[in-house]
Formats: C-alpha cells, structure tokens, sequence
C-alpha cells in the first residue's frame, strides 16, 4: 500500500511515455472490482452550483461541479471538511435547507430533470429516484417511533396504504436479512439498538424502494473501526445483491479505497479530479489529490502533514483562475488568469488541473519531477 | 420496553402520600401558630352585630369543648389525621353545623371542571399555535394572526377576567356575570342545565385560556424549531413522507414531551390563578369558596379547602408523571 502511495511512483510514468493513454492500458484488466455496467448513466450532474446566503454575500458551496454516475457503480466522493461533499449529496437530493440554495445546474436521475419537478412529483420521487442514508445514524431515527413504523411510513408514502400486514411484515424481515438484523428488532425503539444496528436500519431503510440510486453520506463516520468495517461491507452486499448505484460520502480514503469503483475529489466546491479508484492510488494527477492521498497516515512513518501548506481563501470570494493555486505547491501565472476545465486524460478519468493540459506538457515533466526528487 | 413496573408504582404513590401527610401536617399547624383565637373572634364579631352576647364566655368554652381545642396537641392532631383518613375535614366554623366535606363537596367538581377544561383547551390551542408558527408550511397571514392572539399573555388572569366581564358580560349582556348556571334550574342532566352549565363557563374558561395559551405557544415554537434541526428531520424530507404526517408524527409528537412536564409542573401556579377568576365570576366552587373562607375567618374551611386543592393538585401531577412512559417510549419508570 504504502508504495502505491508513494509519489514516487508516479515519476515513473511521468519519465516514460507521459502520454495518459498509457495509463489506460496499465489499468486495464485490473478493474476487477467495476462490478457495475458502464454504460447506462443513471445520474447526471451539470454545472450544480449551490451557495448559502449570509449577510455578509453568499458563500459559494458548490461551484460548478459535474459528473455522472453509471449503472450499478460505487461513486466516492471525498475531500476535507467543509468542502461541499455533503452539500453536493444535499443538493442532488434537493434537500440543501436555508440559507443554502440551488443558483443553477441540472440534474438528471434516469433521464428526469429532478430540478423541474413540481412539489408533489418531487415528494413522490424522494426515495424511488434517489434515497440517502444519513450522515449520523445514531440521531436519523424518529426517537418516538418503533423500528417498523418508520420503515412502514416510507412504504406507505410510496405505494399507499398495504392491506397485507403479513406480507408487509415478511417484507420488512426481508430487508432486515439483507443488512443482517435480527427480526427481534421489528418492535423495538431507536434507543433500544446500538449504534451499528442503527446504522444498518438506515440502510434497511435506504433499499426499502428499491431506487436509482443511494446515497451514504458519511454513513460509517460515527461508527468505531470495526463496525465501520462491518456496515461498509453490508453496504456493498446490499447494493450488489438489489442492483443499485451508490455515491459514498466520506474522509476516510482508506476504507472508501476498498468498497468504491471510482473516487471523485472534492476541494472547496469544485470537483478537481474523478478517476477509478485505483488510479487516484496509484496515478494522482492533481496537486491537490496528490496532497491528500499523501496526508494518508501511515503506520510504518511519521511524516509532516503537507496539505496545511499555504493558505485557504475566504468561500464569499474565491481566487480568480484555479481555486486551488493559493495552496497549489505548481501554481504559476496562467493559474491566476484562466479557470482550468475537466479534462479527460482517459476513460472515466478527469481532472481539472492546467498542468494535464497538452501546451503545458513541459510544465507537468518538470511539476513530476519535482515530486519525485522531494 | 417502557412501562410502568409495580414496584415504581408502589413508590409513586408512596411519595404521593407523603407529601399529603407533609400537606395536612403544615395545614394543621399553620393556624394554630398564627395569633388569635378562632372563637373568640366568631364570639367577637356575633357581639359586635348583636351589641351584647350572653354568657360569651360559657359560649366560647363550650365551643373550644365542641371542637375539642382544650385537647393537648397531639391528641389534636390524631383526631385531625384520623378524621381526614375517613374523609372528615371537620365543621365549618362560619356554617356551622355544615361540614367542611359537604362544602367542598359542593365546589370541587365545578372547579375541577373548569380548570379541566381550560387546561385542556389552552394546552391544545397554545400547542397547536406554537407548531404552526414553527411550521414551515404554515400560511403568512395565521403566522401574523397568531402572535397578534398572544397580546394577553403577560396580563394577570385576574384582570383578563374583569376585562372579559365587563365587555361580555356588563356591556354586550352575552354571557351571564355570575354563577355556574341559571338560578331557578335544578342540577341534573338535562339539556337545559347543561346548555345553562356551558354558557356561564365561557367566560371564566376563557380568562384563563387567553392568558395561558400563549405561554405554551411560545414554549411550543422554541421545541419545534429545535426538533426541525434534528437529523431525522432530514431523513423524513429525504423519505418523500407527507408533509401533515411529517408535522405530526415526526414533529409535535417530538416537541409535545417537555411540554407535558412543563404542565405538570404548572398546575401549582394554575390553580392560584382560577381561585381569582372564580371570584370575578362568582363562580361557585373552590376558588369562592376558600375566599369566603378567608374572609369569614372559618379556619376548618380554610384548612379543608387547601388541604383539597394540594390533593387535586399533587393528584394531576401523579397522573401526568404516570402516564409519562406513555407518550415518551425512552423513558421507562422501572424500579432500579
């Protein structure tokens, strides 16, 4: 693992062909994991911008951001706190609550605008579009309300009022058997249960419909190491054994490294890479990704955190060009000028960074030298 | 599971008892500590109307034998408990022979029906007003009328009853001033009487509603908007639930759990403020009857109609920290 860190390794590409192509050929065969078909996109984000008013100007959460996310795939979304992970899964959920608002943007679910719809076309769509499993478990359960109530409530908002109380029952044992639960719980209030139990409830909850698509915002982040482990890997069997698309939010690189396909990397409201996780581990292209994938801590070294490095700048009034140059250890002139686009460097691999693109060439053997020598 | 063991209720009621025997124990020493001498001062007063009372003194030794007040103390106080156990508050002094349980009697259910009533209304309005001026949904114009509703909080019951006396009673002529119902009508069940029973209860009820509600309002609006910011608030956003549904069942059933312990420990202060109204209103029951009481001096009434009101009174309370398991399912009265 910790040679896959290392940027070294990165050098070594660099000084060969340089060329992205040949990154594609490496990688392939090795995404094994993929177990989605990346063919079918089932939801399409564009140009999202999202701000919070404040009486001091809007601060801007969400600049811009745009990816897809394919059929049966595990998205990651990461990035340090505050950066606009939580509040991109809010706003494709159409959930960001005042003073946050939408500015503008599109976003698709299998080919509906969610955007457009009307206040009881949108509540009907919550939950069969697009469901989420919050981000603290331990206070996302009605206090007052049994287990299977809360379950029920969303089945019945949904399909109307079930007759069937048995079958309703056996479904509900159902879903509880996908996550591992005991049926002992059907009855049993949210204080009853311990963390983890709630945790997989959420997710219980969370498939009930069978949607598009879930979204796990920091769903093990609560959780001790173990249990994290444990609702992650429950998380994945779900999603393979009900055939969803997941985006899982989160800071921990290491365990998202092990359930995701791939990684989008957030850094203050703007998407700056999305690569297949492998690559982002071993090929990071962008400076800040670069960073955050070596603040990783590693067992065997203590090293300097790198990332605090130069200074954030104020979310009201972002630096012209590239919002990262302020702390961007690369960063020259064109920086401050031009706001660097995505760009495809290969299939399913973006970045957002001037260095990847082709007049710069130079610039980028140099910035990878650089690395390598440090 | 929540619920009541029997052992927690053994202690409940326990401590419910005490604090009668703590109640009646005060009620019983109180007077006796305060200066004067309650027949002497009835003597004193017949004097003072008839001019001269014969052998006032054989009469006020007569009377101290009657009432047994030549007894040490605790013989006193025996006979007091022991009398109260058997439900026996003694005589009025001022009525005699009428007793102090008769008395009562007569005015408990008319104040326990008009407190039970407007505590009813005031917690349901004022709750419901506070969750709809927290609600998101609710219309601009009810969250503009709502507050402006409230104006009579700060004022005390005493005067929101004269003032609702005086508009409604003296100057419009639409509720009657006095009394629990018409004179001449007979108490019974009959649609007369109870029409008569509900039609002089507005006004005092009502005195009491305006200058409550707003309280719980407000206390209401301060949980709502707590209870909004919680994470399952999202979560029911996220799940697509309707939003009615989502006001009930997920927000004031939430916001109502300290709005119960708040009314059970204002039941105190509520009902100092019905004894007064009930004065404005002449309204017979216990309110009327401790200040006549006062008044007259008549301390077996004065005791018995306290003694009465700290029973009903620590009695609600028993039922509201009872029923608690009830609405809030992570409290659970177990003995431990």
């Amino acid at each position: 693992m910790s040679q896959q860190l290392n940027p070294a390794s990165l050098s070594q590409t660099a000084e060969g062909t340089s060329q992205p192509a040949d990154f594609a050929s490496r990688m392939e065969g090795e995404r094994s994991r993929g177990k989605g078909r990346k063919d079918r996109v089932v939801l399409k984000v564009d140009n999202l911008r999202i701000h919070y008013a404040t009486p001091q100007g809007d601060v801007i959460a969400v600049s811009d951001i745009s990816f897809k996310l394919y059929e049966g795939e595990t998205l990651g979304l990461v990035g340090e706190s505050g950066c606009g992970k939580s509040t991109t899964a809010y706003g494709i959920l159409q959930l960001v609550q005042p003073p946050g608002y939408i500015v503008n943007g599109s976003i698709e679910v299998d080919g509906t605008e969610v955007l457009d719809l009307e206040e009881e076309e949108l509540r009907k769509f919550r939950w069969t579009g697009l469901s989420l499993i919050p981000q603290g478990a331990m206070n996302s359960l009605n206090p007052t309300m049994r287990v299977k109530d809360q379950i029920i409530d969303v089945i019945e908002a949904h399909e109307g009022k079930q007759s069937d109380k048995e079958a309703l029952r056996e479904r509900i044992f159902g879903l509880f058997q996908n996550v591992g639960l005991p049926n002992r719980i059907y009855n049993m209030y949210p204080h009853e249960l311990s963390g983890g139990m709630k945790q997989r409830v959420c997710i219980a909850m969370g498939v009930a419909l069978h949607p598009t698509a879930v979204i796990a915002d920091e769903a093990t982040s609560a959780l001790d190491v173990v249990v994290q482990r444990i609702v992650a890997q429950t998380l994945i069997k779900v999603k393979d054994e009900i055939g969803v698309s997941l985006i899982v939010i989160g800071h921990d690189m290491g365990l998202l490294a092990q359930i995701v396909d791939r990684i989008a990397v957030m850094y203050a409201g703007k998407m700056v890479e999305i690569a297949p996780v492998e690559n982002v581990y071993a090929q990071p292209l962008h400076p800040y990704t670069q960073l955050l994938i070596d603040s990783i801590p590693s067992i065997k070294e203590r090293k300097p955190l790198k990332i605090t490095e130069g200074i954030t700048h104020d979310p009201r009034n972002p630096p012209s060009g590239c919002i990262f140059r302020l702390r961007c250890p690369f960063a020259w002139g064109h920086c401050a000028e031009v706001e660097p686009r995505q760009i495809m460097v290969e299939d399913l691999h973006e970045v957002a960074c001037h260095l990847y693109d082709e007049q710069f060439h130079e610039r980028r053997a140099n910035a990878l030298a650089t690395i390598a020598n440090s | 599971m929540g619920g009541i063991s029997l052992n927690y209720l053994l202690r409940r009621l326990l401590v419910f008892f005490l604090t009668l025997w703590v109640a009646a124990t005060l009620i019983f020493i109180i007077p006796r500590l305060a200066p004067g001498d309650p027949i002497a001062a009835m003597v004193a007063r017949l004097s003072y109307q008839a001019g001269f009372v014969e052998n006032a003194d054989l009469i006020i030794e007569g009377w101290k034998e009657r009432f047994g007040l030549n007894d040490p103390v605790y013989v006193q106080y025996l006979r007091f408990m022991t009398g109260l156990l058997g439900g026996d508050l003694g005589y009025s002094m001022a009525r005699f022979p009428s007793t102090v349980t008769e008395l009562v009697g007569r005015a408990l259910p008319w104040t326990i029906g008009l407190v039970g009533i407007s505590t009813f209304i005031f917690f349901v309005v004022g709750n419901l007003c506070g969750a709809l001026l927290a609600w998101a949904r609710t219309p601009r114009l009810v969250k503009v009328l709502i507050p402006m509703s409230m104006i009579f909080t700060s004022i005390p019951p005493l005067l929101a009853g004269l003032l609702l006396s005086y508009t409604f009673a003296f100057l419009l002529g639409w509720f009657p001033q006095t009394y629990s119902y018409g004179f001449g009508l007979t108490p019974g069940l009959t649609l007369e009487f109870i029409a008569s029973v509900i039609h002089h209860g507005i006004l005092p009820a009502m005195a009491i509603v305006i200058v409550t509600f707003g309280y719980w309002a407000l206390g209401m609006r301060g949980m709502m908007v707590t209870i909004e910011g919680e994470d399952y608030m999202i979560l029911a956003q996220a799940k697509g639930l309707k939003p009615f549904y989502v006001l009930y069942r997920y927000m004031i059933r939430n916001a109502i759990l300290p709005q119960m312990t708040a009314l059970a420990v204002s039941i105190g202060t509520l009902v100092n403020g019905v004894v007064l109204v009930e004065v404005i209103f002449n309204y017979n029951g216990m309110g009327t009857l401790i200040v006549t009481a006062l008044r007259e001096q008549d301390f077996g009434l004065i005791q018995g109609t306290s003694f009465i009101l700290i029973v009903t009174s620590a009695l609600a309370v028993l039922i509201i920290d009872l029923s608690y398991p009830l609405i809030d399912p992570r409290i659970s009265l177990e003995g431990r």
